[in-house]
């Protein structure tokens, strides 16, 4: 009974208590209410006067981006001014009056007003849209005369990206276009700056942080009419920090000339006979539509486009890479504005793929420009010397195949020095089994083959130096002798970049001292890892190299430096594509040039020089060019003469 | 198996389809508002809004399904868990950085928000397990002080002085609605106004600052003055019906700063008037209404506290944010309950707003 009372009571309690307290919820929000009342009733007009002289804009101020020059101060990526036209609705009045007012004043096209209008009257009309960028200067003047008679029409200064040098050095430099919203995600303080430009591929992308600088942060005072009166800077932006690269230009540019060329001269484009060839082959006129002015005439009279490879050069003794060219090339400049999708397709469809920086991310088998590899793994671990002579008869059975040697004849008896001059593919074959591929991995590794050498180019291939393990984890099987016959003459799995062959060369040349590419300019002399390679055998590699070149029988003796810039030492490569097939056996074609395009044999050449006190290290890759020697041996020459040259000079 | 169906529809039916609907209602809002606020984009803000908005619907209609007898038995060992994340987090944050957030996945999440809701159940359960003739003495109230100091210290260790205050206020509600007698009340309004000059002694540096600047906005007018001075612009400027969706220049010009969170209310009005704000101040009354009158139906005394312990949270997410906005409180961060973006105090208000259906769906009427 007492109990059941008590429950009522506390319950009558709580519930007045409940009661009391929703009351005074109820006052609270009248008393809110009566607030807002006073903000936007009663003071209406004061808010409302304050909010139209809102006059401050705040604005976030872009950073002016670091510049690339080369490694004589030339400039490579820079900012050039660039003038913004924008519209406001809400001070323009009449905009489709305005913009007719504009286009009888500067270059507008109907696609450009329409989207304008668009604009204009779908978003808020306070907001200001862009009608043109890049104003040139006699717009700019018109504009400015009769800016009284264009209320709400402004126009604002901002940078722009541009590449002076153009294809030329496009794959070094990279671009930089429009922030993506997935970088906006990645970094929500970006979302600030709608202006801004980030690096997308190449140094522009490696070096983003160093180049990109600092926001600042202004306010704009405007007038009733959207005018700028006056700007109050709150923190000035910090540019971004320029950049040295150690590319020399002259060099550059030559090295692209003798590249593109090969063995043959350009055609006068104009000729009838050139147009005819051009009119009836598709992919001529692709080349021709993405930018290319340039066609050759091959040795069989056939109408070609210019040919396609990569040359690296690297100065032994710091690392500096002078020279970096890959070809087909494109013109990053397309790239800072909006890209055109017309643009975009043409690169995209190019039969050569000019997107594809070749020195970094081209891969090819560095066919006999590795056996410097295999001699050097061989005589270090003493299964060679100099004096161990094989006797090559033209082929090597190992179980029921048969290896043979390029010379069908053989080359008799050779040692290591003879068969590197004469490129002798049995002497390989033999001393590579008794070698075994794993010592010929370490090798390889050592001189900086099939690893990424982390200069500052995005999208670096790693490469391929293969072994049991590798073998084995990604095909399942296990390593066969046959194999490691095959890789001795840098065929079958290995793959390397045209940059790690420069890097290899280098090291070689260097003989103490694991030299590391630098793409920026460095000073002084930088610290190497040492290479801990037996100097015995260095010497005697390096001699097969020397032989290569001034040998009576070296195989690329006909394209030695003249004497005075005191001579060269280097490999031939030439690297199979695709077998010859008994058609083409029986139809009489054994000539590469006769062969189509896309199934001749690749042509490599390594080298350095001068032979006494090597300075330059350099690596050739002509696709489907034809032979090391004939090929890729003369450009490899022209380019150490060239910077030889160069040295002295300077 | 035919009884279970029956239960499972006398569950449906019992559910407060009312205060979802209200609920609902606010989440539109809210989704509209960011959608003005990112200038009329479903992202980043209003479309995930609206997914979290449906997610915490359905998060509190599980807990309908919830027997609220088993919630009275697992209430002290939930606020025992939420006091340890608590400390947990403290411990985290020591070295001079605030840890206020726990992030799990990509849900980032503030663990003194729920803590409020566990804060009120244990204090019902207290109460709902006193003898009834002890509710005039003393003695009965000092446990719960205690279970709402050791949070609020943790809070306020943070610190988070904003959200410790407003654990404090709401929890202290239960123990008002409780029975606690009006001497008590009176001693205690009087104790706190005398230490009212030390805890301000106590006081973070940028804490003091807020509260002064509060006092005489103009004195810092782009400093932080400037949140409270652009917010009665924007206000004031949008009159009685407003600028119009999409169309408030303070917000849109980004005047306003945090116009998607603690701001949302300002760019309503500014785009909709004196009338908009209005009509958000009815929706959440309709809601707070709806839960406290729940309070008056349930049977059970722990079912009465918790309805009114979440109503009192509810209120004063919305006082604060208000007051703040219109300039009659310092800034403290609180956001607008279920209109403004962020997940966690979504997630406190769904949970608070579960708790009740489940107090409402099984209910035992009162037994005479």
């Amino acid at each position: 009974m007492s109990k059941k009372v008590k429950q009522k009571e506390t319950r009558r309690v709580t519930g007045r208590r409940t009661f009391l307290l929703g009351s005074g919820m109820l006052l609270v929000t009248s008393f809110l209410s009566g607030r807002l009342y006073q903000l936007q009733v009663a003071q209406n007009n004061r808010y409302k006067r304050l909010s139209d002289r809102n006059q401050f804009d705040h604005r976030v101020v872009p950073p002016r981006r670091g510049r690339l020059v080369d490694r004589e101060m030339r400039l490579l990526a820079g900012n050039a001014e660039s003038y913004l036209l924008h519209i406001t609705p809400l001070y323009a009045g009449d905009v489709d009056k305005a913009l007719a007012q504009l286009a009888s004043l500067i270059d507008l096209n109907e696609d450009v007003i329409a989207q304008v209008l668009e604009k204009a009257r779908k978003g808020p009309s306070f907001r200001p849209i862009l009608i043109r960028e890049s104003l040139t200067q006699r717009e700019l003047s018109r504009l400015a005369i009769r800016s009284a008679y264009l209320p709400g029409v402004t126009f604002e200064k901002s940078l722009r990206r541009i590449y002076p040098q153009g294809a030329l050095t496009g794959h070094v430099t990279g671009y930089v276009s429009p922030l993506t919203s997935r970088e906006i995600e990645q970094d929500r303080s970006l979302g600030e700056l709608p202006d801004l430009a980030t690096g997308k591929i190449g140094v522009e992308y490696a070096l983003e942080p160093e180049l990109r600088g600092l926001p600042g942060a202004e306010r704009v005072e405007v007038n009733a009419r959207g005018r700028p009166i006056r700007v109050f800077r709150d923190f000035e932006p910090e540019s971004g920090g320029d950049v040295r690269l150690a590319l020399d230009i002259g060099l550059q540019q030559h090295v692209t000339e003798i590249l593109r060329r090969g063995k043959s001269d350009p055609v006068d484009m104009s000729a009838p006979e050139v147009q005819r060839a051009i009119a009836g082959n598709r992919e001529l006129k692709q080349h021709l539509a993405s930018g290319e002015n340039m066609l050759l005439r091959d040795e069989i009279g056939k109408i070609t486009p210019p040919e396609s490879g990569a040359v690296v050069v690297i100065d032994i003794t710091n690392g500096e890479i002078l020279s970096m060219v890959s070809s087909p090339t494109y013109d990053p400049n397309i790239f800072t504005d909006r890209l055109l999708t017309r643009d975009w397709r043409r690169l995209n469809e190019h039969p050569r793929n000019p997107l594809l920086n070749r020195v970094t991310a081209g891969l090819y088998a560095p066919g006999s420009t590795f056996k410097m590899v295999v001699a050097l793994a061989a005589l270090e671990a003493g299964i060679i010397t100099e004096g161990t002579r094989h006797f090559c008869n033209g082929s090597m059975e190992l179980g029921n195949a048969t290896f043979h040697c390029w010379l069908e004849d053989g080359h008799g008896t050779v040692n290591v020095v003879s068969a590197l001059e004469r490129s002798c593919d049995v002497y390989f074959y033999e001393v590579a089994l008794k070698t075994g591929i794993q010592r010929i991995k370490d090798m390889a590794n050592r001189l900086g083959l099939g690893d990424v050498t982390g200069i500052d180019i995005p999208g670096e291939k790693q490469g391929i130096i293969p072994n049991h393990e590798w073998k084995l984890a990604t095909h399942g099987v296990v390593w066969t002798p046959g194999e490691t016959v095959v890789a001795s003459i840098g065929q079958g799995y290995v793959l390397t970049t045209p940059l790690q062959l420069a890097v290899m060369t280098a090291r070689l040349a260097s003989g103490t001292k694991a030299v590391t590419p630098s793409l920026r300019a460095v000073a002084g002399e930088p610290e190497f890892a040492p290479l801990n390679i037996s100097p015995v055998a260095l010497r005697i590699v390096r001699k097969g190299m020397f032989k290569v070149m001034h040998g009576s029988l070296g195989t690329a003796r006909a394209h030695n430096l003249p004497t005075g810039l005191g001579g060269m030492a280097g490999k031939t490569g030439t690297v199979q594509v695709k077998r010859i097939t008994k058609e083409q056996r029986e139809a009489g074609i054994t000539k590469n040039i006769e062969r189509p395009w896309k199934e001749r044999d690749h042509a490599l050449f390594v080298g350095y020089a001068p032979v006494q006190n090597p300075r330059y290290a350099v690596a050739v890759v002509v696709e489907h060019g034809g032979s090391g020697s004939s090929m890729a041996a003369p450009i490899a020459k022209a380019t150490l003469q060239r910077v030889l040259e160069i040295r002295d000079r300077a | 198996m035919a009884t279970e169906t029956v239960s499972i529809l006398k569950t449906i039916l019992r559910i407060p389809w009312h205060v979802l609907f209200v609920a609902g209602v606010l989440v539109i809002v809210g989704s509209l508002a960011l959608y003005s606020a990112s200038e009329g984009s479903w992202t980043p803000w209003a479309g995930r809004h609206a997914v979290r908005g449906g997610v915490g619907a359905a998060m509190m209609l599980v807990l309908a399904f919830i027997d609220f007898r088993i919630m009275r038995i697992w209430a002290y060992p939930v606020y025992l868990m939420s006091v340890v994340v608590l400390i947990v987090l403290l411990g985290i944050g020591s070295g001079g950085s605030v840890a206020r957030w726990i992030t799990i996945g990509s849900f980032t999440f503030q663990p003194s928000e729920p803590t409020k809701i566990a804060v009120v159940l244990a204090l019902a359960r207290y109460f709902d397990s006193q003898p009834l003739e002890k509710m005039r003495s003393i003695l009965t109230y000092l446990p719960p002080l205690v279970i709402i100091a050791v949070p609020f210290i943790l809070i306020v260790e943070q610190p988070d002085l904003g959200t410790a205050l407003a654990l404090a206020l709401g929890s202290l509600t239960v123990l008002f609605v409780a029975g606690l007698p009006w001497r008590y009340i009176l001693v205690s309004i009087i104790g706190l106004a005398a230490a009212a000059p030390v805890m301000w002694s106590q006081l973070y540096p940028y804490q003091k600052a807020r509260v002064m600047t509060f006092l005489n906005p103009e004195s810092d007018k782009l400093g932080a003055g400037y949140q409270i001075t652009q917010s009665k612009i924007a206000l004031g400027s949008g009159g009685l019906f407003g600028k119009g969706f999409l169309m408030g220049s303070q917000s849109q010009l980004n005047y306003l700063p945090e116009k998607q969170t603690d701001f949302v209310f300002t760019m309503i009005g500014e785009e909709f008037g004196l009338v908009g704000n209005m009509f958000i101040l009815g929706l959440y009354l309709l809601l707070i209404g709806g839960v406290l009158a729940i309070s008056f139906r349930v049977g059970s005394r722990f079912a009465q506290l918790t309805c009114v312990g979440v109503a009192m949270m509810l209120f004063l997410y919305v006082f604060v944010n208000v007051a703040m906005v219109t300039g009659l409180l310092p800034v403290v961060g609180a956001p607008l309950p279920l209109i403004s973006y962020g997940g966690t105090a979504m997630l406190t208000v769904f949970l608070g707003l579960g708790v009740v259906t489940s107090a409402v769906v099984h209910d035992r009427p009162e037994q005479d």
